[in-house]
């Protein structure tokens, strides 16, 4: 039997480009549909891996997917917002840890987002440069985001007002860059994060008083640039600037229960505690919902990768024609090889010997190609979730 | 524990020894062991003297208390820098006295989940100030009492619920520690209660006793033991101006009181001239920083003690 390896194996060393061509075209066959798999599903458990890694999101009733992609992922679907008392309900439960969050406002495209600082340690997002929010005023900027607006610490950053055309409209804000996250390669790399204080400073709900008036500043071609003539002729849009120096006259009126925010992210203590909070809010008549982010992306990727099928579909037709192909190839060789073949023949073997031997040769370029498989399998499998991170959803 | 070691081999060499190595080197790193699953000192920020010394009596060493307000400067008007918050930031728990005390809470970022507000719980019978007036005295500068009274510790009954409120948020963040804060809060809770009921029988002696305050600082203390109390905004170590004297004769015009209490000494010319309109002074700290020497009940029972000097 290993002489039949052996003359095959000399048989495909002597016509080597045609074997490696057969090896290569066997092998891409195989992998091709692997490495797909594994690609799609290093993609969905990355778009998914948000929306596990929180339990449970409270917010207005309505549509669960605008309610999770807002809260999530930043999207600009703004649902009507809540009260921070939604908030401090589920804290009173004692089952579970409330992360409200505000996203509302945009600056300069990206979104503004209002959080506790809570929000940090439960998404591990740490400064890279600076240092973390400390006073009213100040934000952070996300990885993406500090490129975007081309800022660092230690530079300003107006907010857009939401209505140029609103006379009667909030100032806007000059935050202070006070640091940049490090890339954590979800939406957070999008975002200008600020407390929520700050975003209610923009709502208009908090302010500062400088004697009897608001305080205000008036913005010429560049921030510091301030002439109240121009100002209370209306030829300029003032700003809002919070300072170490008027830092104590900011306050804000009513009841802080009563603030918007847009989500709470609920971190219940165990599994029976999420039952019992999510039993609080099954009431159809609700003004809030308890959704699991997890269910609404997981049905909503659903949808999309069904692409994968087709996926499947297309390689299934393809691999089938290059089966075919390579039947072909096979035939076509064994016809070129019929002087050859009836060589052997006449010299003694049996036709059964041929077979062995025209057997042997397709083992051994089978057994090549799953080689190379398992050769290209192994850093398909590890560098899957890199490639995805970085090239396919950045 | 000696090991024998034969001459031929340097380690123990028959079975007991060896066991006996085995027990002694088990032994060797149980403490190792133990320090591992013990869990580290818990940080705690209080924004007063009294939530500090309630965690002390509480957590004991087990708590590692810090108040972040200078000792000279009163923690009411106290105002954390950045590097202040910075601090806080990393604490485990911060106590807050809520009642308006903390006024610089809207200015700084905190995460709200370390925050404890321990008069959450009696946020009803919170004393709302109208129309104070805006003074200046020390490093606080320019500030109003105008709000919610905070000196909430001073109805020793609130300051009992208080301390409740703090092991509460103590044993939230150290649940295995629940047993030995909850131990540890009941004398103290059992002091507050002997104190508010000395209090309580002492102002029985003399009700509607007329008395002076000298800064609007004692409306939880007044309203709890049934003081009849007016105040002025006068601080200690200055002289107040001819017409806050003024306004004082016309006070006691209609508010004979014999006695001022002050948050602190006063200088002895105000003590004179307070002496020649026929009142006397004495000290009833609201001990809002940390005392020079003593504790909190140290101070309390002193200004217990300087009280009875009114109602003799």
């Amino acid at each position: 039997m290993h002489h039949d390896f052996y003359l095959a194996w000399r048989y495909l060393s002597h016509h080597r480009t045609r074997t490696l061509i057969l090896v290569a075209c066997l092998s891409l066959l195989a992998i091709l549909p692997l490495a797909l798999h594994c690609l799609l599903a290093e993609g969905e458990n990355h778009m998914i891996a948000r929306a596990q890694s929180t339990p449970l999101l409270l917010g207005t009733r309505g549509s669960a997917l605008d309610l999770t992609l807002n809260a999530l992922y930043f999207n600009t679907t703004n649902p009507t917002p809540i009260t921070m008392y939604e908030a401090e309900r589920i804290g009173q439960t004692g089952w579970a840890d409330p992360l409200p969050i505000y996203v509302r406002f945009r600056v300069r495209g990206q979104p503004l987002v209002g959080v506790t600082l809570d929000y940090f340690d439960f998404r591990h997002l740490v400064p890279a440069q600076g240092a973390m929010l400390a006073m009213l005023g100040e934000c952070v900027l996300g990885a993406d985001a500090a490129n975007h607006l081309g800022l660092k610490p230690g530079d300003s950053l107006p907010t857009t007002p939401e209505n140029l055309f609103d006379l009667s409209g909030v100032y806007p804000l000059k935050l202070h860059v006070v640091g940049v996250l490090a890339k954590a390669h979800t939406s957070d790399d999008q975002a200008v994060f600020i407390d929520l204080q700050t975003a209610w400073v923009i709502e208009g709900l908090g302010h500062g008083h400088a004697g009897d008036k608001p305080i205000t500043q008036v913005s010429g071609l560049a921030f510091g640039q301030a002439d109240s003539s121009l100002a209370s002729a209306g030829k300029l849009i003032t700003y809002t600037e919070i300072t170490p120096e008027n830092m104590d006259t900011f306050h804000f009126h009513g009841d802080p229960s009563s603030y918007p925010i847009s989500a709470v992210i609920a971190l219940p203590r165990d599994r029976k505690s999420a039952t019992l909070l999510k039993g609080r809010y099954v009431d159809n008549e609700a003004s809030v919902q308890l959704i699991q982010p997890l269910e609404t992306t997981s049905s909503l990727l659903d949808t999309i990768f069904k692409v994968g099928i087709l996926f499947d579909g297309v390689l299934l037709l393809v691999g089938s024609a290059t089966l075919l192909a390579l039947g072909l190839v096979f035939a076509l060789s064994l016809r070129l090889r019929q002087r050859e073949l009836q060589t052997i023949f006449l010299l003694g073997c049996s036709r059964a010997k041929v077979l062995r031997l025209v057997t042997a040769e397709i083992m051994l370029i089978g057994l090549a190609s799953a080689m190379v498989c398992l050769i290209l399998a192994v850093p398909v499998q590890n560098y899957a979730g890199d490639f995805v991170r970085y090239f396919v959803m950045p | 524990m000696s090991i024998k070691f034969t001459d031929s081999c340097s380690f123990p060499c028959s079975s007991s020894q060896y066991m006996l190595f085995l027990v002694w080197l088990m032994l060797s790193f149980l403490p190792a062991w133990a320090g591992v699953t013990e869990s580290h000192p818990l940080k705690v920020i209080a924004t007063n003297y009294p939530l500090a010394y309630f965690a002390e009596r509480i957590g004991g060493n087990r708590v590692s208390v810090t108040l972040p307000a200078p000792a000279d400067e009163d923690p009411a008007f106290w105002k954390p820098s950045a590097t202040a918050v910075g601090d806080m930031q990393k604490a485990d728990l911060i106590l807050l006295n809520g009642a308006d005390f903390e006024k610089w809470l809207p200015q700084v970022t905190l995460s709200k989940l370390k925050l404890a507000d321990t008069s959450a719980g009696f946020k009803t019978a919170f004393i709302r100030i109208e129309n104070a007036i805006t003074h200046s005295h020390g490093p606080g500068g320019l500030h109003s009492h105008e709000g919610i009274a905070f000196t909430t510790w001073l109805d020793f009954d609130q300051a009992g619920q208080q301390a409740a409120a703090v092991a509460l948020a103590m044993s939230r963040k150290r649940p295995e520690w629940t047993s030995v804060l909850t131990d540890n809060l009941k004398p103290l809770l059992d002091d507050l209660a002997a104190l508010d009921r000395q209090m309580k029988e002492l102002t029985a002696t003399k009700p509607g006793l007329p008395l002076l305050g000298s800064h609007p600082v004692y409306q939880y203390l007044a309203r709890r033991y049934g003081l009849n109390l007016q105040s002025v905004h006068w601080e200690p170590n200055e002289m107040p101006a001819p017409e806050e004297w003024e306004g004082l004769r016309k006070i006691l015009a209609t508010h004979p009181a014999k006695w001022m209490i002050w948050e602190a000494q006063p200088s002895d010319a105000i003590v004179a001239k307070l002496k020649e309109l026929g009142v006397g002074s004495l000290v009833f700290d609201p001990c809002a920083n940390r005392p020079e020497s003593g504790d909190f009940l140290d101070v309390m029972g002193k200004n217990l003690e300087n009280l009875k000097d009114a109602y003799r």
